[in-house]
């Protein structure tokens, strides 16, 4: 397998466009990714392309990757439709990553595209609903998130404070990202303070409906300084799982701890190399459990690494810098290349007002998304080093 | 207008003909390794090999693993809801909808002891209940 690096991110604004469609939204990512990269079109030889609930909200009902692609003026190539729920984004990396790391191709893209506000909130609610089997019972993704998180509570230690503290870092960094769809911090206060959707999560630790896309270019390592001037950013494991029964009466691996324990391995890299990182938080406090589950602290840490400020942008490992999903918005199939564009930004220093002060120089990813045989139904782990 | 009882899902649940029996759930055990699965899996995941899994029928007595108040609700459903996770007595653990308590934190204790009940979930475009299995507190 050959080395691979990303050579160019590009992503929209995520947020309520009703005036502009996935092809819109599909082409701006793409080709803010050919810039940044400073490649021709013409040198993508396959692409991948992640979309969930298109068929269902959007006039378009089949080979989305094939109609967003031509309008960007990609055509003519291998072009694969992926659906994985909220990992779409990571699953599409894997599919260009695996394309280039195979020697297939030489460049290859990764494109992420969703399109939830359709004019019909109602639809578009039950739509994100209906990929589990419980859809028909009324279950919620919330319901979800806060019983599992009220349980893991008792265990950890941590408290509805530590949930509004991670609430309001994520809300303060979606602040300072101009593609965020909130880009307003918050206090611990007025977080606690807002309407509780399941108890214990509150309005504003939660995600909501977004618009929006995101895009990778990636090509083999050893070409890459002959493609472009950037930086080319490597990709050290991009690691993919689906969940596992629960076997009643066995201790059952989190999902997101066998992707990234994969992941680890295959880079060469421990947690403890890790600088910064973006998670998969559909609701901001389940990313006290992910520091856990990913081995960033040690178990019953988590409520420590918020109460010590480790994870804030200054922070000695950062996490969601971006504001994660409850800040910048989580348009399922974009949300993976999305968090690949904050961590690609970041190892390269260009993030701005909210580039993180550690010089760092591994990032990991993780996307989760799906539910299935109560076990998410598919996990990403992506290592990125500099 | 006839209204009618309708199971949320065919092939789920059995609810009691009389009152001298009790409802049960349609899941089904591995013959092998007697895993537990409900709803029903074609396969054992532990033994991963066809053909044996059994029907089996859960009574539907459990303790409570963990709940949430749901203020939120998806369009037609009732709000607030309790939604749940029941270990099931000689059985899996299931996520279910909580019903006959108020939706508050100090109704239920985890690891409580839990009983099934068919309920109605909501009610169908033309007035049709659909009705489902769903856990309570037990007496």
């Amino acid at each position: 397998m050959r080395d691979v690096s990303i050579i160019g991110v590009g992503m929209t604004r995520f947020g309520k466009f009703e005036d502009r469609d996935m092809k819109d939204l599909g082409r701006e990512a793409v080709w803010t990714a050919l810039n940044d990269a400073g490649v021709s079109i013409k040198d993508i030889e396959i692409a991948y392309v992640a979309n969930a609930v298109g068929q269902q909200l959007t006039e378009l009902k089949g080979t989305i990757g094939q109609h967003v692609l031509t309008s960007a003026g990609i055509f003519g190539i291998p072009i694969i439709n992926v659906e994985n729920a909220c990992s779409g984004g990571s699953t599409s990396l894997r599919g260009a990553y695996m394309e280039v790391a195979s020697g297939n191709v030489d460049v290859a893209l990764a494109v992420g595209v969703e399109k939830l506000f359709c004019g019909d909130s109602a639809k578009s609610a039950q739509t994100m609903a209906a990929g589990t089997v419980y859809a028909k019972f009324g279950f919620m993704f919330v319901a979800l998130y806060a019983l599992q998180l009220k349980k893991w509570m008792a265990a950890s230690g941590a408290t509805k404070l530590h949930f509004a503290k991670v609430a309001a870092k994520n809300k303060y960094n979606g602040s300072l990202n101009p593609f965020a769809q909130f880009q307003k911090a918050m206090t611990v206060e007025e977080i606690l303070e807002s309407r509780v959707v399941a108890e214990p999560l509150t309005q504003f630790m939660c995600s909501t409906m977004a618009d929006g896309a995101a895009a990778a270019i990636v090509c083999s390592r050893e070409i890459a300084s002959k493609l472009t001037e950037k930086q080319p950013i490597n990709i050290a494991a991009c690691e993919l799982v689906s969940g596992t029964y629960n076997v009643p009466g066995q201790e059952h691996e989190e999902i997101t701890t066998r992707a990234a324990m994969k992941a680890y391995e295959k880079a060469g890299i421990g947690p403890e190399d890790v600088n910064v990182v973006e998670v998969h938080d559909a609701m901001s406090p389940a990313e006290l459990r992910l520091y856990e589950e990913l081995h960033l602290c040690k178990p019953g840490e988590a409520g420590m690494m918020i109460d010590e400020g480790h994870t804030a942008l200054t922070g000695r490992i950062p996490v969601n810098p971006s504001g994660g999903l409850a800040a910048k918005g989580h348009p399922i199939s974009a949300t993976g290349l999305a968090q690949v564009y904050e961590v690609v930004t970041q190892l390269r220093g260009e993030a701005g007002k909210r580039q993180v002060t550690n010089n760092p120089k591994v990032g990991l990813v993780e996307n989760a998304g799906g539910w299935t045989m109560d076990d998410n139904a598919a996990c990403a782990v992506t290592i990125l080093k500099k | 207008m006839d209204k009618k009882r309708i199971p949320i899902q065919e092939g789920l649940f059995i609810e009691a003909a009389s009152g001298d029996e009790k409802p049960y759930l349609i899941g089904n055990k591995c013959r092998k390794c007697g895993l537990t699965a409900f709803p029903k899996t074609p396969v054992c995941p532990v033994c991963q090999v066809q053909d044996t899994m059994e029907e089996a029928h859960f009574e539907g007595t459990g303790t409570l693993d963990s709940f949430s108040i749901v203020q939120a609700a998806l369009p037609g459903f009732q709000r607030p809801s309790i939604q749940a996770y029941v270990n099931i007595d000689n059985g899996p653990k299931i996520w279910t909808l909580i019903t006959g308590c108020e939706p508050t934190e100090d109704s239920l204790k985890l690891g409580m002891k839990m009983e099934m009940i068919i309920d109605r979930v909501r009610e169908d475009e033309e007035g049709n209940e659909l009705i489902s299995y769903q856990f309570k507190p037990a007496e």
